[in-house]
């Protein structure tokens, strides 16, 4: 006997790779979006700093905008850069 | 004044002898008022009348001649009216007994006639004042005449005379209307004729008749409407009926007629200048319109009272069925019977649909006919909202309720296509309460509600006529509405192979209408994954076909759904470990997403999707099956060893013993597989004639194909109810005890995010504590609820 498969239609979930579930800031599964957004994924990605934390990029632009004088991660309150 | 005449005809008789003329002239008067003649006034009368005057007699006139009268009635007319009626034992045809009937009231009539004569002309000299008479006149003392004649002759009326009656009119009554000429139809309406005028001139004609009419137009009407009306729904009876009593009143106008031209065609009795034909005229036809009139309500009663008991029947059929619909809104505006359509509709929902014989999608079907033929029965829509209020309760209770209604909406259900062409109207649901500041009508064209309305809260706004909303609203909730609907939808999506969406778009953009952007956002999404996930594989396909050139082809084509996981309802979990060749596959895909999308990787669920495939046997080939992964996976294993036990394939495949027997039969099935003793799977390379016919009469419980992916609505359910565990638990620990109100409440207080409180009713919540004081996690004693001691 011999099965020949013409097309497999498979089931699959994305699902960013980060070390938390939830954005630090909103509290919204990363694998969701920031509350601002609509939907997930391209329109709303995650973003790493140096310090390996991560967030929704809206969330922490949002964070570092508002603050007045220097621009630290909101978790360990390192200076937040961007990892490149 | 009538006493008076016992004593003076004695006293006349005692007169002394000067008064001698006086007895004459008695005599003379008496004898011309009796004689049948109606003479003229003779000269000796006036003499006569004006001595018996001078004598103060002449009041006692009137008094003698209604003396006599009753005398006369009681002591022959009426025996003989009565004996003559009854005379002719049964053995007589009914052409004789109409006759016997005429000749006894003619008898009647005769026997009467010359006190009818006497009494007119003794009015008539009253009136004049002929010889210093006076009197009440004519009138006066027909009158009493009258009513002397009906209080004798119907004092004790045998039934005989009503059912020689009845017979009478019924016969007429068909001859009428059917007016043809059979052997003696002519002279029934002759001897209806005659018997009118004889019954209006003794003024019995109501006495008599009336009641033999009524039940004769009730008996007819019934019958008309039995055979006529009764179910036929499609099309109207109120004009034909209206034209078939203006049939009936003319034969009415035959019976009562007579009364109005008694006047005119009987010159025995003289006009006098005070009553104008014109006012003898009125009575008879306000007679025959108080029988319209009569005739009008009795019909609607009857129409009503026949489409009440029908109304189950009209509602299933309705859009056919409306021009009944709309004839019983007419004539139930006209009777005060709405009441009983309520009671009587509802128990006939009660006994002929709700019960567990009926299937939801048939009870849903109902539900919408009766929303449309009730709103046009009552565009108050009270009955509606009264009626069906047994419905909404019992798909309360339904627990396929919701997805029948979505299944409905999105047009799958067999049953009711009303839905998704309602759907497609797109209105939006009005089922959040709204406040009253958005009330865009005039306060002039506010009309109150009919008095048998449900007094609630939300006064005539709340009873909406939009079926939809009223679906959704069985369950208070919308949201309910739009988990079951993404739950279909996923299910929908996830066993489509193409990714065509085009029809599962147009629903969601039309539910968005109806139930607001926000609560379809979700489904938005589910349907942009569909559009994503389509793109990305023509992505990954490209690159494939690009590097293939250099490497060989990838063992087999794999494409797949990308799910926001997110954002789809949760799909069962079930543990599958798939051929190794899938497995590469499968690697290699999340490879070249991973370089798609930076920092993003896939989690697969084996067991969803669907897998084209050939089997190729020895002598036979099976093209283009397509079947669940699971059923691909279990082949596939076949391919490198021809036999497997059950036991070796679950522990392959990673799944349950059950659940690979299960879906091996497909396989049997088609034949490819075959079971041997203990257990053991074989393939059938050559298929022979016999195996075929065994495979025909193999009926292998076939592994329902569209299983669902998501989790049941139950399911979910007791996931969150398990979320409340956690509150309880807290609030038991700093409360130390409760009762199951006060944990209701709490509940309710804190917990208040999210629809899942608010729809939680205090028996679910019971049952579930109740199971958890079953699994020991809690203790209840006397209503009281409290964490068992830890140590």
């Amino acid at each position: 006997m011999k099965v020949k498969i013409r097309q497999w239609n498979g089931v699959a979930s994305w699902l960013w790779v980060a070390n938390d579930e939830n954005c630090g800031i909103c509290r919204m599964p990363f694998n969701g979006c920031c509350p601002d957004c609509k939907v997930p994924g391209d329109d709303c990605p995650l973003v790493w700093g140096q310090c390996s934390h991560c967030f929704h990029m809206h969330c922490i632009l949002k964070w570092l905008n508002s603050q007045q004088v220097q621009q630290q991660c909101p978790m360990c309150r390192q200076e937040w850069k961007f990892k490149e | 004044m009538e006493d008076s005449v016992m004593e003076s005809d004695p006293a006349e008789v005692s007169a002394p002898a000067p008064l001698h003329g006086v007895a004459d002239a008695w005599e003379s008067v008496t004898a011309a008022l009796v004689s049948p003649g109606g003479s003229g006034p003779e000269p000796g009368l006036s003499d006569s009348l004006a001595l018996l005057c001078a004598h103060g007699l002449g009041r006692l006139l009137g008094g003698w001649l209604l003396e006599t009268l009753q005398m006369r009635l009681s002591s022959s007319v009426v025996p003989e009216f009565w004996s003559g009626l009854k005379q002719p034992e049964n053995e007589l045809e009914e052409r004789d007994r109409a006759w016997v009937l005429l000749t006894a009231f003619r008898t009647l009539l005769d026997r009467l006639e010359p006190f009818l004569g006497g009494l007119e002309r003794l009015g008539m000299w009253q009136e004049e004042g002929r010889g210093g008479l006076c009197g009440p006149g004519p009138r006066g003392l027909q009158e009493r005449a009258f009513t002397i004649i009906r209080a004798l002759l119907l004092f004790s009326p045998s039934p005989v005379l009503q059912e020689r009656v009845l017979e009478f009119y019924s016969r007429t009554f068909s001859v009428y209307m059917n007016q043809e000429g059979q052997c003696w139809c002519q002279e029934a309406l002759d001897q209806l004729k005659e018997l009118s005028h004889i019954l209006s001139k003794l003024q019995l004609l109501e006495w008599v008749s009336s009641e033999a009419v009524t039940s004769i137009l009730h008996k007819l009407i019934e019958q008309r409407m039995e055979q006529h009306c009764r179910g036929e729904y499609e099309c109207s009876f109120l004009l034909e009926f209206q034209e078939w009593l203006e049939l009936v009143l003319g034969w009415l106008s035959k019976v009562f007629a007579s009364k109005a031209d008694a006047d005119g065609t009987t010159p025995s009795i003289p006009c006098t200048p005070s009553a104008p034909s014109a006012q003898a005229g009125q009575p008879g036809s306000s007679i025959l319109k108080q029988w319209r009139c009569h005739m009008h309500q009795f019909f609607c009663r009857i129409y009503v009272n026949m489409r009440i008991e029908e109304l189950f029947s009209i509602i299933r059929d309705f859009p056919e069925s409306k021009a009944a619909i709309e004839d019983l809104k007419f004539c139930l505006e006209r009777t005060n019977q709405r009441q009983q359509l309520l009671t009587s509709l509802k128990s006939a929902f009660e006994s002929r649909l709700l019960h567990p014989g009926v299937h939801t999608s048939d009870i849903l079907t109902v539900y919408i006919s009766a929303i449309k033929a009730l709103r046009e029965l009552d565009p108050s829509m009270v009955i509606l909202q009264v009626a069906c209020q047994p419905i909404r309760k019992y798909l309360r209770t339904r627990e396929d309720t919701v997805r029948q209604i979505v299944a409905g909406l999105t047009g799958d259900a067999e049953g009711c296509t009303d839905l998704a062409s309602e759907l497609s109207r797109g209105d939006p649901v009005t089922l959040e309460m709204q406040d009253s500041d958005e009330e865009g009508t005039e306060p002039e064209d506010w009309t109150p509600d009919p008095t048998d309305a449900v007094p609630d809260k939300m006064g005539s706004k709340r009873r909406s006529s939009d079926i939809i909303s009223l679906l959704v609203s069985i369950y208070g909730s919308k949201d309910i509405f739009i988990d079951e609907y993404r739950a279909v939808l996923a299910d929908r999506l996830l066993h489509q192979l193409n990714y065509n969406t085009a029809r599962e778009i147009r629903n969601v953009e039309l539910l968005k209408l109806r139930f607001g952007e926000s609560h379809m956002h979700y489904c938005e999404v589910m349907l942009k994954d569909m559009a994503d996930s389509r793109r990305i594989n023509s992505n990954i396909r490209e690159e494939e076909s690009r590097l293939g050139e250099e490497e060989e082809q990838p063992p087999l084509s794999l494409s797949s759904i990308i799910l926001s996981s997110e954002f789809w309802p949760p799909l069962k979990e079930e543990k599958l470990e798939l051929p190794p060749v899938v497995c590469q596959a499968m690697e290699a895909y999340t490879h070249r997403y991973e370089k798609l999308k930076a920092m993003r990787t896939l989690s697969w669920k084996p067991h969803l999707g669907s897998v084209t495939l050939d089997v190729e046997l020895e002598d036979r080939t099976l093209t283009n099956l397509t079947v669940s992964p699971i059923h691909a996976a279990i082949i596939l294993h076949f391919q490198e060893k021809s036999s497997w036990t059950l036991e070796e394939l679950s522990v392959k495949l990673g799944a349950p013993r059950e659940l690979v027997h299960r879906k091996i039969a497909l396989w049997q099935q088609h034949g490819v597989l075959r079971e041997e003793a203990a257990g053991r799977y074989y393939v059938v390379e050559t298929g022979s004639s016999k195996e075929k016919m065994e495979r025909g009469v193999m009926l292998i419980d076939s592994d329902e194909e569209r299983d669902s992916n998501t989790t049941t609505q139950s399911e979910q359910r007791e996931e969150k109810l398990q979320l409340f565990w956690a509150y309880i638990q807290a609030m038991l620990t700093n409360l130390d005890s409760m009762t199951l109100d006060r944990i209701h409440s709490m509940l309710r207080m804190f917990v208040a995010t999210g629809p899942v409180v608010t729809e939680m009713d205090v028996n679910e919540l019971e049952a579930f504590l109740q199971r958890k004081v079953r699994e020991h996690q809690l203790m209840v004693s006397a209503g009281v609820y409290r964490l068992p001691k830890s140590n």
